[in-house]
């Protein structure tokens, strides 16, 4: 289990709870202050970010993806942001 | 020329189930042209904690602390973050209006601006500098005394939003988490420089009827509509009680996160 949390530099805070499989992301939980909308779009992005391997620019680019399809837009944080977060988490506790 | 008209609801003391069904109902109603733009004011009773749609419960609430004073705990359908709702110390606020108002962008930083300038003009009636601060937030001379959260659906933006009255710190760290217990009094000691209220501002005690007041006209001027005081639907009750018990009070809602 790694647990991270982010602070956007002028935005919110950012948390991810994660589970390892392999060098991939296991099970994932994303919270934190941040503004998503569409809100119901968190659980689709937690379930597609599943299974991904922990690399930072891939991360972010799918993110974007789930959002672009989604027609949906952040506040507070970004695709990037979030990838930063699952990093730091994917570094805790080995 | 016509002056556009919004309805004006003032709820009063409710719990936090029902303050926040209704805000949803309210949308729900919105959304199916059954009632016109509203504001609404309300407070709470008993005094409650609200989270962010996508904050964990056990992370941001002490929700032993919570029981032990009688203090609610939820969960908004509006993202940001924890707010502690104090029933003496707090004015809330909701508005829900079609998406295709003139007010309405499509960007959300740019419709919190034009939202929030409500409460800035209204604070500014009674006296008080106040200034809209990204994201989401109203700031006195760069202390926070209203923040703001906003969600969008059914091409209905739904905005709520405190306006402190008074501030109660030592509360507010009781029934927030802390990152430690070492560090309680130092952040209650903090939020004298960080958060203000209106009574602060103004050295007096301001009531909320005389808040609300200066509230509705803030609205009114700065959206350049009329605020009539009007009544709830059936409808929105029935649906407020419904969303009240099944959702905002489930603990499936509370701690899906």
């Amino acid at each position: 289990m790694g647990r991270a949390e982010y602070k956007v530099e002028g935005g919110k805070l950012v948390k991810v709870q994660l589970s390892k499989r392999e060098n991939a992301i296991g099970e994932i939980r994303i919270t934190g202050d941040f503004f998503l909308h569409p809100e119901e779009l968190i659980e689709e992005l937690e379930n597609k970010l599943e299974g991904r391997p922990f690399h930072e620019k891939d991360l972010a680019e799918h993110i974007k993806d789930v959002m672009e399809k989604n027609e949906a837009s952040m506040l507070g944080a970004s695709p990037e942001d979030f990838a930063r977060c699952i990093m730091l988490a994917s570094e805790d506790d080995d | 020329m016509m002056i556009e008209e919004w309805r004006l609801l003032d709820t009063g003391l409710r719990d936090a189930f029902y303050n926040m069904a209704l805000d949803e109902a309210i949308a729900i109603a919105r959304s199916k042209n059954l009632v016109p733009d509203t504001l609404r004011f309300f407070r709470w009773e008993p005094s409650a904690v609200s989270i962010g749609y996508f904050q964990s419960m056990e992370e941001e609430v002490d929700t032993a602390a919570c029981d032990e004073r009688g203090v609610s705990y939820i969960r908004r359908r509006t993202g940001g973050g924890a707010v502690y709702h104090d029933r003496d110390g707090e004015l809330t606020y909701s508005l829900m209006a079609n998406q295709e108002h003139r007010l309405i962008s499509r960007d959300f930083q740019e419709t919190y601006k034009v939202l929030c300038s409500g409460v800035v003009l209204g604070l500014s009636l009674l006296g008080i500098a106040a200034d809209f601060k990204p994201i989401n937030d109203i700031v006195v001379g760069g202390r926070k005394i209203s923040g703001n959260a906003q969600t969008r659906g059914m091409n209905v933006v739904h905005q709520h939003g405190t306006i402190l009255r008074e501030v109660d710190p030592s509360t507010m760290f009781r029934v927030l988490k802390v990152p430690n217990e070492k560090i309680r009094d130092k952040l209650i000691g903090s939020v004298e420089e960080r958060v203000t209220s209106v009574n602060t501002v103004l050295g007096r005690e301001v009531g909320f009827k005389e808040l609300k007041e200066a509230l509705i006209h803030g609205f009114q001027d700065a959206f350049r509509i009329t605020l009539v005081q009007g009544d709830l639907l059936r409808f929105e009750e029935r649906l407020a009680a419904k969303l009240g018990k099944e959702k905002y009070a489930s603990e499936g809602w509370n701690f899906r996160r």
